[in-house]
């Protein structure tokens, strides 16, 4: 190696470069609040509608409702937003500029998912504060932070696989049509809305591998109890934790999606002219 | 020592190849111009020395390191304008270069990249609301921030009006004043005639011309005779009124003397000032334009 390149400068550490990072995407977020705003007026909307006959109910009752509410905020905001806006940044350049630069790609990641379980956690809190107001039911300080727990877990899993399928969306303009498609039966299927009965069994067993479900269940779980999720829950959130990842560090493309050259050499060849 | 070194290398796409055999070196602290027209091959080269492709065939070595294995250091060396603006526009400026200097050891004063980049008192503007060249100016100043000793600047003046132009030149020319080695890729010859001190000309995806912007202008033939004939002067010499376009003559010549003195009796007849009267090598343009269109011909 040259002695040109011996002379290597002491960069900045991971915590200072993590910290901007997160402060960056917290900016980004802050700055576009409709696409967050979307992930908590349709549940709060929902939860209004419910009002009429969810008054003086317990949480026994009320809970299944919320959690399914909760979770719908967290699909809308760290799947549906998380994915849209990675592959907008990827067509766009943004994630180019980044990758040229010495910004080590978990940063890069850890930054945004960071960003993405802060304001679905702060939208959880809201939605369920929202339901205490209008069922008046008791909540406990228990039921909160372990809601929040649920709530942070299920979006990093969503967050996590919303990153992985970015690297099955060529263009800004597909980005919406395929999310919809799988964000849609995830949370329909997986019971946000309330359990459907008439599902056929696989459907259900396969949804209970999916991570709307565990986290509907998690989230209804820690309402009603305060306590922590279930052993399958847990495994099946930190799955979807662990397969994105890996799926994200080794397909994931920082470069806008181009065609490919096919064109004979010497094609378009054509001199502009100085101004 | 030589900041870049390009041996023989070759780029395929499939069965297109967009760059064949070019080898080249770049001295520390040189602009070096990589000039042609579209599909030439300038970005495919210039991102396989960003380290974001990898070559078909050959070796590139930037700053002494291989850029696809790099890494964070070496990518902390290195500043890059890329072909489009690739900017967050809810960022206000200042907050782009802060957040971009953090990941470097030693960044700029953002103060000081704000008064380089002619974007002070923009600082505070969301880069989505700043017009096309400040835009770009900002996307140099993300470039500049780590106080990069190696910069390539991909198109960095491409859809800028002359004005905006202009005062991208000044700013590149402030940090090449500085010593920072500069890779630049343009279309536009009065660019490279003004920045560089060295011109490689691709065509083609090969290397048709490398040289100083003097000695490729040399390479365009004949040295040229130009003069703004007074529209109320009396008709010249036919010999030389067949190269008068627009009031303007503009004569190759292989004879200048003898050219030059047809001209001069013809003014000293008519009684006509010959103030502006200029003889020098052809232009780049026409250089330019010679050595592409030989780099089109020999692949066919």
């Amino acid at each position: 190696m040259s002695e040109m390149a011996l002379r290597v400068p002491k960069l900045p550490g991971p915590g200072s470069i993590l910290a901007s990072q997160l402060r960056y995407q917290l900016t980004l977020l802050a700055r576009n609040p409709r696409a967050i705003a979307a992930g908590l007026i349709l549940p709060a909307a929902l939860l209004a509608l419910e009002r009429g006959s969810a008054q003086h109910i317990t949480m026994a009752q009320a809970a299944p409702k919320i959690a399914g509410l909760v979770a719908l905020s967290a699909v809308a905001i760290a799947f549906f937003t998380h994915a849209n806006g990675l592959v907008v940044a990827r067509e766009e350049g943004v994630l180019r500029r980044w990758h040229a630069s010495p910004l080590p790609s978990w940063a890069y990641f850890a930054g945004r998912m960071l960003a993405t379980m802060a304001v679905t956690a702060a939208a959880g809190l809201i939605l369920v504060l929202v339901a205490v107001a209008m069922t008046g039911v008791h909540l406990t300080a228990h039921a909160v932070v372990g809601l929040l727990v649920v709530d942070m877990l299920a979006a990093l899993a969503l967050a996590a696989a919303g990153t992985a399928i970015t690297t099955i969306i060529p263009s800004a303009q597909s980005a919406q049509p395929v999310l919809m498609l799988t964000y849609i039966p995830l949370i329909v299927l997986g019971g946000a809305f309330g359990a459907i009965t008439s599902l056929p069994h696989w459907v259900n067993t396969a949804m209970t591998y999916l991570p709307a479900q565990p986290a509907i269940d998690a989230a209804s779980r820690a309402l009603q109890h305060g306590t922590i999720m279930s052993g399958h829950d847990l495994a099946v959130l930190a799955g979807w934790v662990v397969g994105g990842l890996l799926v994200s560090f080794r397909f994931f493309a920082w470069d806008p999606h181009r065609p490919g050259h096919a064109r004979p050499a010497g094609a378009s060849t054509t001199l502009r002219s100085a101004k | 020592m030589s900041a870049i070194i390009v041996k023989d290398l070759v780029k395929r796409y499939g069965r297109f190849t967009a760059v064949q055999d070019v080898s080249f070196e770049v001295a520390s602290g040189q602009v070096t111009a990589l000039l042609g027209p579209n599909g030439a091959g300038k970005t495919t080269t210039i991102e396989i020395l960003e380290g974001f492709l990898a070559p078909s065939a050959g070796t590139v070595e930037v700053l002494g390191a291989n850029p696809r294995t790099g890494g964070r250091a070496w990518r902390a060396r290195i500043g890059l304008v890329l072909q489009t603006t690739s900017l967050d526009a809810q960022l206000t400026v200042s907050e782009a270069l802060m957040m971009f200097g953090a990941l470097y050891p030693k960044p700029c004063r953002i103060a000081e990249v704000l008064d380089l980049i002619e974007l002070a008192s923009d600082a505070r503007t969301r880069i989505g609301a700043l017009s096309g060249g400040q835009r770009r100016r900002v996307d140099l100043g993300l470039a500049i921030i780590g106080q990069p000793e190696m910069l390539f600047l991909d198109e960095p003046t491409t859809g800028l009006d002359p004005e905006a132009r202009r005062r991208l030149w000044s700013v590149i020319e402030n940090l090449t004043a500085a010593g920072t080695t500069v890779l630049l890729t343009t279309h536009y010859l009065d660019e490279a005639q003004y920045l560089a001190q060295r011109v490689i000309v691709l065509a083609n995806g090969r290397v048709a011309a490398d040289a100083t912007p003097d000695e490729l202008r040399a390479m365009g033939g004949v040295p040229t005779i130009r003069y703004r004939v007074p529209s109320e002067a009396a008709a010249l010499p036919p010999a030389l009124s067949m190269h008068v376009g627009g009031n303007v003559l503009q004569m190759p010549s292989a004879d200048v003397t003898a050219d030059l003195a047809m001209l001069v009796g013809w003014a000293r007849e008519n009684d006509v000032d010959l103030t502006g009267l200029e003889v020098g090598p052809p232009s780049l343009e026409d250089a330019y334009l010679a050595l592409t269109r030989e780099g089109e011909l020999s692949h066919v």
